[in-house]
C-alpha cells in the first residue's frame, strides 16, 4: 500500500508551501491576497501536524489523535480569521476603496 | 467497534470553570439584550443600559473568582460548606479535561485579577459612546476575556492555540469598532494581519515541536525533551529542526506580546483602536499573552533553556534575553519621539514588555525558577492595573477633544487637581520611583535575575538589568513630559469637561494598585509567588491525573489488560517518569508536590511556602548533568528500564478501584494524605 | 505511491505558487482552491480521509468561495484587477522565504530522534496499524485511523471539549463582529468621497479626485493621475 512515502518528503512539501506562503505575505500588497497566503501558510502547518500524528507515536496517556485534532481546530480556526479578515478588508475598502495594504494611510506607521 | 474508553469528565472541572462560563454566557445574554430589547433607544441610553448589565456579568464572574480562591484556601470553612459528594473540594486536581487546562491557584489568581482588570475595562468603555453596536462591543470584550482566562490555563498546545485565536480574534474586532474613524478600521487591519501571520508562524513552531515529541501537553513535551528520562540527544544540540520550532514560536508570542522586532502592528493598533480596547488590548492581552509565553517556556521547553549545557547552542534563554534588550531600548527610544499619548503609551508598553522579558530570561536561568517568575507575574498585574489608568487618560482626551495629544493635556493638574496627582503618581509607578509598586516590580524582577549563582548567566543578566535600568531612566524623560503639560503649561483652548466616574474609576484604581502595593506589596508578592509555582510545575500532577487516568481506564475497559500499543508506546516518553515515581512515593516520604501542599486544609500563605519549597526541588529538573543530587524525584529514574517498571504500574492499576472510585488519579500525588483525608 | 505523492505535491506547489504570483486575484483564487485541494489529496494519502473531506467542506465550500466573494466586493474602481507585488519587499521577502525553507529543509533532514524515536529522516514506513475486522483487538490507535470520524467526535466531547466549546465560542464571535464591522451604515462617515484623498504609492502620488459629482451621483468617478 502506501507504506512507501517516507514522511520526510511531506515534511518538505509543508516546508516549501509554507515558506511559499511567506513569501506571498510579505510580497503581496493586497489585503485579500494576503489573506490568501495566510491560509496557505496554515494549511503548511496542518500537513505537518497529521503527518507527524501517521508516522509518530502516541504516548500513552496522550489523544491517539492530537495531530489530527489540532488540524481539525486549525481549519476551524481559519475560517474564523478568514470571515473577520474579509469583514475588516471591506471595511478599509469601503473607507479607501482600496484592499491595498500600503495605503492605508491614517496612521503614521 | 472501538474500545470505548472510560471517558469521564469529572463535573468538578466544569465548576472551577465557573468564571469562564459566565462570562461567555453572559456575553449571549448582552447580545440577546440588545438585539431584544434595546434596539429602539437611543445610542447613549442604551450603552449605559447595556454597560451596567456587563458589569453585572462581570460582577458574577467575579464572585465565582473569589469563590474559587476562597474554597482553595478553606476561607470561612468553605470546604465544608460546598461540598457535595462529586465535588471533592478538598482534593483539588491541578489539571482538569484531562490535562488540557490547569485549574489551580495559579488560574484562579490569574482569573481574579483579569476579570477585576475586565471591571474597570468596562467601566470606561461607557465613558462616551464610540459606536453604535454596543451589544456586540460588550459580548467580544467578554469573549476575549474567556480566551485570556483560558489562554492562561492552557495545559496543552491545541487549547493554548485557539483561546489565543479566540482572544486575538475578537481584539481585532473591537479594534475596529469605532466606526467613524478611520484610522480605527485601519489599525484594525494591521492588527488584523499582523497578527494572522504570527499566528501561523506560532502554528507551524507548534507543529514542529508537536513532530518532536509525538504530544500536544507541556508536561510531557518537557518530560521528552529531558535528559535523565531520555538519551543523551537535548535540547537544540544539533537539531536544527528544535532550533526552528522554538524560534518560530519565539515569533508568535513576540508578536503578541510586542516585543521588538515583532513589534510594528502595536502603535497602529494602540493609537487605532478607541481608548478603552486599546487599554484592554494593552493589559488583558499582554498579561495572558506572557503568562502563556511563560507557561510554554518555563514548563514545556524548560529543558531548552539552559545554555550551560553546552556552549554552542544557547537555548531560548538568549534569545529571549535579545528580545528584551531590543524592546527595552527601542520602545523607550522610540517613544521618546512621540507626540500622541496613546502611541507613546503603546511604545512604552514595549518597552515594558522588555522588562518583562529580561523577567522570564531570569527565570530560565536561575534556579529559582518560581521566585523569577512570579516577579513576573507581579510586574504583570502591577503593570496590568496602572496602565488602565494611563489609558484611561487617553479615553478623557478622546471623549473630549477628540484627539489624543499629549499637548491636549495642556493645564490639566490646574483644572482638576485631584486626579491629576493620581495620574501623576500612575506615571511615577510606570518610571519606577521607589515607594511605588512599578518600583517593587522592578526590582523584584531585576533582584531575581541578579541572584543567578552560575558567574556565566550572571554576567549576561548583570548586562541586562543594568540596561533596564539606564531604560528606566529614559523612560522617565517621556513620562514627564506627560506631568510637564498638566502641571507647566497653562490651558489652552477648550477645557476638558469633568472626568466623570467612568474615567476617574480607572485612574483611581490604579493609583490605589501602585500606591498600596507598592507602600505593602508583600502580600501580592507573596502570593504571586506561591501561584507561580503551580504554573510551572504541574509535574507529577499531571502524571498523578490525566495520563494515569487514561492508562487506568483503558486498561479497566479492555478485558484483555492494556493495548498492545500502549506497551509498545511506553518506552517512549512518559512511562520512565511514572515508573520512577511510584517507588519513591513507597519508600521515601512522598516529595512535597505542589499539589499536596496546596490540599493540606486552610493553605494559605504558609502552603504556597511550603508548595514553593518542593517546586523549587522538582522544578530543579532543569539542572540537569549537574549532579545535583538534591531532587528526589531525579534519582530514581536513570537506571529503569521501562521493562521493571510496568509491573508495579500494573500493581497499581489493580489497586486503584480500590481505593478511589473517582479519583483514582490521586494515589500517586498524596497516597498517605488520601487516605488522610478520606473518611 | 510515490509517483503519486509527487505529481500532487508538484501541483500543489505549482497552485500555491500560482495563488501567490498571480496578478490576477480571481487567479489566485482559483489556485488557493487548487491547493487547498491538493492538500486534500495529502490527507488521504496520509490515512486521514475524514480530515480531507473536512478540508474540501470548509476550505473549498466556505473560505474559498468567501475570499472570492470578497475579491468580487472589493474589485477595485479602477477597474482594473490585478494587483501589483511591492518591490520593496520582493528581496527580503525572497531572502526571508527561502531562507526559512532551507532552514527547514536542512532541519528536517537532520533531525535528531529524542528518547529511542526514529528520526523524521529514517521514517519512511508508517506505523502498521491493523484493519478494521482483521480479528486483531482494537487499539485506540487503530480505532482512530479505521474509524477517524468517531473518533473525532469522542474526542471533541471528552478530552477536547473545552477547545471544542471554545471553537463555538470563538466562530460565533467572528460572526458577530464580522457583521458588526462589514456592516454598511447609510453614511460611511469619513468616505474618500468627501474629498480630495492623495495616497502615496511607491513614489507616485495617485491622487483620487472623488468629489466632482455635484449631483452626488453614487458612482465615485476615480481619476488615477499618476505623476
Amino acid at each position: 500500500m502506501s507504506h512507501d512515502i517516507p514522511l520526510n518528503w511531506f515534511l518538505y512539501f509543508a516546508a516549501a508551501s509554507f515558506s511559499i506562503g511567506l513569501i506571498g505575505v510579505l510580497v503581496r500588497r493586497n489585503a485579500i491576497a494576503v489573506l490568501m497566503a495566510i491560509e496557505i501558510m496554515l494549511n503548511a502547518a496542518n500537513i505537518n501536524f497529521v503527518a507527524f500524528w501517521r508516522y509518530g507515536e502516541t504516548p500513552p496517556g496522550a489523544s491517539p489523535l492530537s495531530g489530527v485534532m489540532v488540524a481539525v481546530f486549525v481549519i476551524t480556526v481559519a475560517a474564523a480569521e478568514v470571515a473577520v479578515g474579509i469583514g475588516l478588508i471591506l471595511l478599509c475598502y469601503r473607507r479607501w476603496h482600496a484592499a491595498d495594504v500600503d495605503r492605508y494611510d491614517s496612521l503614521s506607521g | 467497534m472501538p474500545p470505548t474508553a472510560a471517558f469521564t469528565i469529572n463535573f468538578r472541572d466544569f465548576y472551577v470553570l465557573a468564571p469562564e462560563i459566565v462570562l461567555a454566557l453572559w456575553g449571549l445574554v448582552v447580545l440577546l439584550y440588545d438585539v431584544g430589547w434595546l434596539r429602539k433607544l437611543p445610542n447613549a441610553s442604551r450603552q449605559q443600559k447595556l454597560g451596567w448589565i456587563t458589569l453585572l456579568g462581570v460582577f458574577g464572574a467575579l464572585i465565582a473568582a473569589i469563590h474559587a480562591l476562597m474554597v482553595r484556601f478553606n476561607l470561612y470553612g468553605m470546604q465544608e460548606l460546598f461540598n457535595p459528594a462529586w465535588m471533592d473540594f478538598d482534593r483539588p486536581e491541578p489539571v482538569i479535561f484531562w490535562g488540557t487546562l490547569a485549574g489551580d491557584l495559579f488560574t484562579e489568581t490569574i482569573n481574579l485579577f483579569l476579570i477585576l482588570m475586565l471591571l474597570v475595562a468596562i467601566r470606561l468603555s461607557m465613558a462616551w459612546s464610540f459606536t453604535d453596536s454596543w451589544g456586540e462591543y460588550f459580548a467580544l470584550i467578554l469573549w476575549s476575556t474567556v480566551g485570556m482566562m483560558l489562554l492562561a490555563a492552557a495545559e496543552e498546545l491545541l487549547t493554548l492555540f485557539l483561546t489565543l485565536e479566540t482572544m486575538t480574534i475578537c481584539l481585532y474586532l473591537c479594534t475596529s469598532f469605532e466606526k467613524n474613524k478611520r484610522r480605527s478600521a485601519e489599525g484594525g487591519l494591521k492588527y488584523f494581519v499582523y497578527g494572522s501571520v504570527s499566528s501561523a508562524l506560532f502554528l507551524f513552531g507548534l507543529s514542529l515541536l508537536y513532530g518532536l515529541t509525538g504530544t500536544t501537553e507541556l508536561y510531557a513535551i518537557k518530560m521528552v525533551f529531558t535528559p535523565e528520562t531520555g538519551d543523551s540527544h537535548i535540547g537544540l544540540a544539533g537539531n536544527v529542526s528544535g532550533m526552528t520550532a522554538l524560534l518560530l514560536m519565539l515569533v508568535g508570542f513576540g508578536f503578541k506580546v510586542a516585543a521588538v522586532p515583532f513589534h510594528q502592528w502595536a502603535p497602529d493598533a494602540y493609537e487605532g483602536a478607541p481608548a478603552p480596547v486599546t487599554a484592554w488590548i494593552a493589559t488583558g492581552s499582554k498579561v495572558a499573552s506572557f503568562v502563556a509565553l511563560m507557561k510554554v517556556l518555563l514548563l514545556g521547553l524548560a529543558p531548552w533553556s539552559n545554555h550551560m549545557r553546552d556552549v554552542a547552542t544557547p537555548g531560548w534563554v538568549g534569545v529571549v534575553a535579545a528580545l528584551a534588550a531590543a524592546s527595552m531600548t527601542f520602545g523607550n527610544l522610540a517613544a521618546l519621539a512621540q507626540r500622541n499619548l496613546k502611541r507613546m503609551l503603546a511604545y512604552s508598553s514595549i518597552a515594558h514588555a522588555g522588562y518583562m522579558l529580561v523577567g522570564v530570561a531570569a527565570a530560565g536561568y536561575s534556579s529559582r525558577h518560581s521566585e523569577s517568575a512570579g516577579s513576573v507575574l507581579y510586574y504583570l498585574i502591577i503593570y496590568g492595573f496602572t496602565n488602565l489608568g494611563a489609558f484611561a487618560v487617553a479615553a478623557w482626551l478622546a471623549r473630549d477633544k477628540d484627539s489624543d495629544d499629549i499637548s491636549d493635556l495642556n493645564g490639566l493638574g490646574f483644572q482638576y487637581p485631584g486626579l491629576a496627582v493620581c495620574i501623576l503618581l500612575l506615571m511615577l509607578s510606570l518610571i519606577g520611583m521607589p515607594p511605588l509598586a512599578g518600583f517593587f516590580g522592578k526590582l523584584y524582577m531585576f533582584m531575581e535575575a541578579l541572584n543567578e549563582k552560575n558567574p556565566e548567566g550572571r554576567l549576561t543578566m548583570l548586562w541586562l538589568v543594568g540596561l533596564g535600568l539606564l531604560n528606566s531612566v529614559v523612560s522617565a524623560f517621556y513620562y514627564v513630559r506627560v506631568l510637564k503639560a498638566m502641571f507647566l503649561r497653562p490651558a489652552e483652548g477648550t477645557v476638558v469637561a469633568p472626568a466623570g466616574p467612568a474615567i476617574a474609576l480607572p485612574i483611581v484604581v490604579g493609583t490605589v494598585v501602585a500606591l498600596g502595593f507598592g507602600i505593602y506589596p508583600a502580600p501580592l508578592v507573596d502570593l504571586m509567588k506561591s501561584a507561580a509555582v503551580p504554573m510551572l510545575d504541574v509535574s507529577g500532577e499531571l502524571i498523578g491525573s490525566s495520563l494515569e487516568r487514561a492508562m487506568w481506564n483503558r486498561a479497566r475497559r479492555a478485558p484483555t489488560g492494556p493495548p498492545t500499543d500502549v506497551k509498545l508506546e511506553l518506552p517512549a516518553s512518559v512511562a520512565p517518569q511514572a515508573g520512577s515515581t511510584a517507588p519513591q512515593a513507597e519508600s521515601t516520604p512522598p516529595p512535597l508536590l505542589p499539589g499536596t501542599g496546596k490540599g493540606q486544609g486552610a493553605a494559605s500563605k504558609k502552603g504556597g511556602g511550603m508548595g514553593k519549597g518542593a517546586g523549587k526541588g522538582a522544578g530543579a529538573l532543569k539542572k540537569k548533568g549537574q549532579g545535583k543530587g538534591q531532587d528526589a524525584s531525579k534519582d530514581a529514574p536513570p537506571s529503569d528500564q521501562p521493562k521493571t517498571d510496568s509491573p508495579t504500574k500494573d500493581a497499581e492499576k489493580t489497586e486503584a478501584p480500590k481505593k478511589n472510585e473517582s479519583g483514582s488519579d490521586d494515589l500517586k500525588k498524596a497516597a498517605p494524605k488520601a487516605d488522610a483525608a478520606k473518611p | 505511491m510515490t509517483y503519486l505523492f509527487v505529481f500532487i505535491s508538484v501541483l500543489g506547489l505549482l497552485a500555491a505558487l500560482g495563488t501567490v504570483l498571480a496578478r490576477n486575484l480571481v487567479h489566485a483564487g482559483l489556485f488557493l482552491v487548487a491547493f487547498f485541494f491538493t492538500v486534500a489529496c495529502q490527507f488521504v494519502l496520509l490515512e486521514a480521509e475524514f480530515l480531507a473531506a473536512v478540508q474540501v467542506l470548509v476550505y473549498i465550500g466556505a473560505v474559498a468561495i468567501l475570499l472570492m466573494f470578497a475579491i468580487m466586493l472589493t474589485r477595485n474602481v479602477q477597474g482594473d484587477m490585478t494587483t501589483t507585488t511591492s518591490r520593496t519587499w520582493l528581496l527580503p521577502a525572497l531572502v526571508g522565504g527561502l531562507g526559512l525553507f532551507f532552514v527547514l529543509m536542512f532541519g528536517i533532514n537532520d533531525q535528531v530522534g529524542l528518547k529511542g524515536r526514529m528520526t523524521w529522516a529514517s521514517a519512511s514506513t508508517r506505523p502498521e496499524i491493523p484493519r478494521a475486522g482483521e480479528g486483531k483487538p482494537v487499539t485506540p490507535r487503530s480505532a482512530a485511523i479505521n474509524d477517524m470520524g468517531r473518533m473525532v467526535g469522542r474526542e471533541m466531547v471528552t478530552r477536547f471539549v473545552v477547545p471544542f466549546e471554545v471553537a463555538g465560542l470563538l466562530l460565533t464571535a467572528a460572526l458577530v463582529g464580522a457583521v458588526v464591522v462589514a456592516y454598511r451604515e447609510g453614511d460611511d462617515a469619513e468616505s474618500p468621497r468627501r474629498g480630495i484623498q492623495p495616497t502615496r504609492l511607491h513614489g507616485a502620488v495617485t491622487v483620487q479626485a472623488t468629489n466632482g459629482h455635484a449631483d452626488g451621483s453614487d458612482l465615485p468617478s476615480t481619476a488615477s493621475v499618476t505623476s
